[in-house]
């Protein structure tokens, strides 16, 4: 009995034995495959990990990953860098960086993040380790588990504190730059009134020394007092140039059609044209938008110094237009004495002339540079001579 | 030609005497009082005995300027109706409308030449000479 038992005994066990090397294989090969799904999910997550991490190192603008309670768990290195913190080394949480001042639309944008998921472009202070104070630029959102409840958050911050600060400056440069043009179209304004008044008074001084003294007077000092009567007029030319050149930003009119045409005839009727001197209008000039006096200036000073300079026995002005897409190009041609090279560029900066002092302030033609600028065209001369003097400009077309 | 009653408020003097002299120069028997500023002038009007037919104004003028005098004088019931005539160097855009916003007779820019001047005096007085004036 007991050998049959022990018998019975021993190949139970025998394929007890069996059928566990049996189950073991299929482990072994089981845990195989799991082994090597769980490398090759290894290997997968180890790329994709390192290819956020590398996007992450490679974004220009900080990103902050961090436990709803405000721990982070995350910095890329311009956050590092901005903060001044690495989190390896020490703890880092949030709301340490909120700027006390700040803290009440911090605490309300993290409430907005929470409930509704996300934030943009929230601007606020931070107190940065290395940096100091900085203003930044976050947009945020919260990252959900699989039961959507909120685990963690992430945000990308910019630091936007230089660009705040130059756009300040702008302003403030801006408001410097209109304020002291102002002062500086005030003083011309105001400078220039009060030069007139002594030059007033000292024409009406002369003529009455002219009148009152005339039997007594010899052509000599009649010469004299008249050189004086001219150059007392020469002055209050150039004053009357000066108030005009500053004032050409100011009161401006612009909205207003101004047709060319009919400003150049109405130039006509009003100058003195000697009957020597034609005008030859060949094209159509265009219309524009704008100041009408402006317009008025821009071709009176042009045309009247091809009138008082011609030194021909008949003057010639030839004035044409084209269109160059998207401006007019118009050119005005003398036959005059011409301007040496040499002073083509200096003719349009203010005081300076080409010519006899005595004639010419040397405000007319940077009156035309100002005006043509305005209209954003450019203007340019050129010249040979004793043959005559083309002056050619643009005008942008208005856009209608 | 009547005996036009001019006050000229002025500050210069080379001014004030550039219209004395066309008044003598053309034998014009107007009866004319000077101020040299507005503060003046209000003087002037106070007493009811000095009241002018005319206003001749200069704009730029120290203490009370031409504006502030013209405003104030448009304030006043008894003297609004004198016609003021301005007599400014600013042909200013701004200056004129300010001016006529005010209610001003006319405007006129002093010439730089004095026979321009002196053309300019003449045919203002011949005007207002010719002119109905009302004194309240």
């Amino acid at each position: 009995m007991g050998e049959l038992n022990a018998n019975v005994l021993q190949r139970a066990l025998a394929r007890e034995k069996a059928a566990r090397k049996q189950a073991e294989g299929i482990l072994e090969d089981k845990s195989r495959e799991l082994y090597e799904v769980a490398q090759e999910l290894k290997e997968v997550l180890a790329k994709k990990s390192s290819e956020l991490q590398g996007m992450s190192d490679n974004l220009v603008d900080a990103y902050v990953l961090m436990k709803v309670n405000g721990d982070v768990i995350e910095m890329n290195e311009a956050a590092k860098e901005l903060f001044g913190y690495d989190i390896n080394q020490e703890k880092l949480n949030v709301i340490s960086l909120i700027y006390k001042d700040d803290f009440d639309y911090a605490l309300e944008s993290f409430q907005q993040l929470v409930t509704k998921g996300s934030f943009t472009d929230y601007v606020a202070r931070a107190v940065t380790k290395s940096n100091g104070i900085r203003t930044v630029h976050i947009n945020g959102s919260v990252i959900r588990d699989k039961d959507n409840k909120a685990i963690a958050a992430q945000g990308i911050v910019r630091d936007i504190t230089d660009q705040i600060e130059a756009e300040k400056l702008k302003e403030e440069l801006l408001k410097n730059l209109e304020q002291s043009n102002k002062e500086l179209n005030d003083f011309a304004h105001v400078v220039s009134h009060d030069l007139k008044s002594p030059l007033r008074s000292m024409n009406a001084l002369i003529n009455w020394l002219k009148e009152d003294y005339e039997d007594k007077l010899d052509e000599n000092a009649v010469t004299s007092f008249n050189a004086l009567l001219n150059k007392i007029e020469k002055m209050d030319h150039m004053i009357d140039g000066i108030l005009s050149y500053s004032s050409i930003d100011r009161n401006e009119k612009t909205g207003k059609k101004v047709s060319l045409d009919k400003v150049v005839s109405d130039i006509l009727e009003m100058i003195y044209v000697p009957e020597t001197f034609s005008i030859n209008i060949h094209d159509t000039l265009p219309t524009m938008m704008g100041d009408r006096f402006r317009f008025q200036q821009l071709f009176q000073n042009i045309i009247s110094n091809a009138i008082k300079y011609n030194d021909k026995e008949k003057g010639i002005l030839d004035i044409k237009c084209n269109d160059i897409g998207s401006f007019w190009e118009i050119t005005l041609a003398d036959n005059g004495p011409g301007i040496p090279e040499a002073y083509h560029r200096k003719i349009f900066e203010i005081f300076q002339t080409a010519q006899d002092k005595s004639k010419s302030t040397g405000i007319g033609l940077s009156i035309v540079k100002k005006i043509v600028n305005m209209y954003g065209g450019e203007v340019d001369v050129s010249s040979e001579e004793n043959k005559g003097t083309t002056f050619l400009f643009t005008l942008k077309k208005p856009s209608i | 030609m009547k005996n036009l009653k001019i006050l000229l408020i002025e500050d210069d003097e080379i001014e004030r005497m550039k219209f004395t002299r066309v008044l003598q120069k053309n034998n014009y028997t107007c009866k004319l009082q000077e101020a040299t500023n507005g503060e003046e002038a209000v003087e002037i009007l106070d007493d009811d005995t000095r009241t002018p037919d005319l206003i001749l104004l200069d704009l730029n003028m120290p203490k009370m300027n031409g504006i502030e005098f013209l405003k104030s004088l448009k304030n006043n019931n008894k003297l609004k109706y004198i016609p003021v005539i301005i007599l400014s160097t600013s042909n200013n855009h701004q200056d004129l409308k300010r001016c006529y916003e005010e209610g001003i007779a006319g405007y006129l820019v002093k010439p730089l030449k004095y026979e321009e001047y002196v053309e300019k005096i003449k045919s203002l007085i011949e005007y207002w000479g010719k002119n109905e004036l009302i004194s309240v």
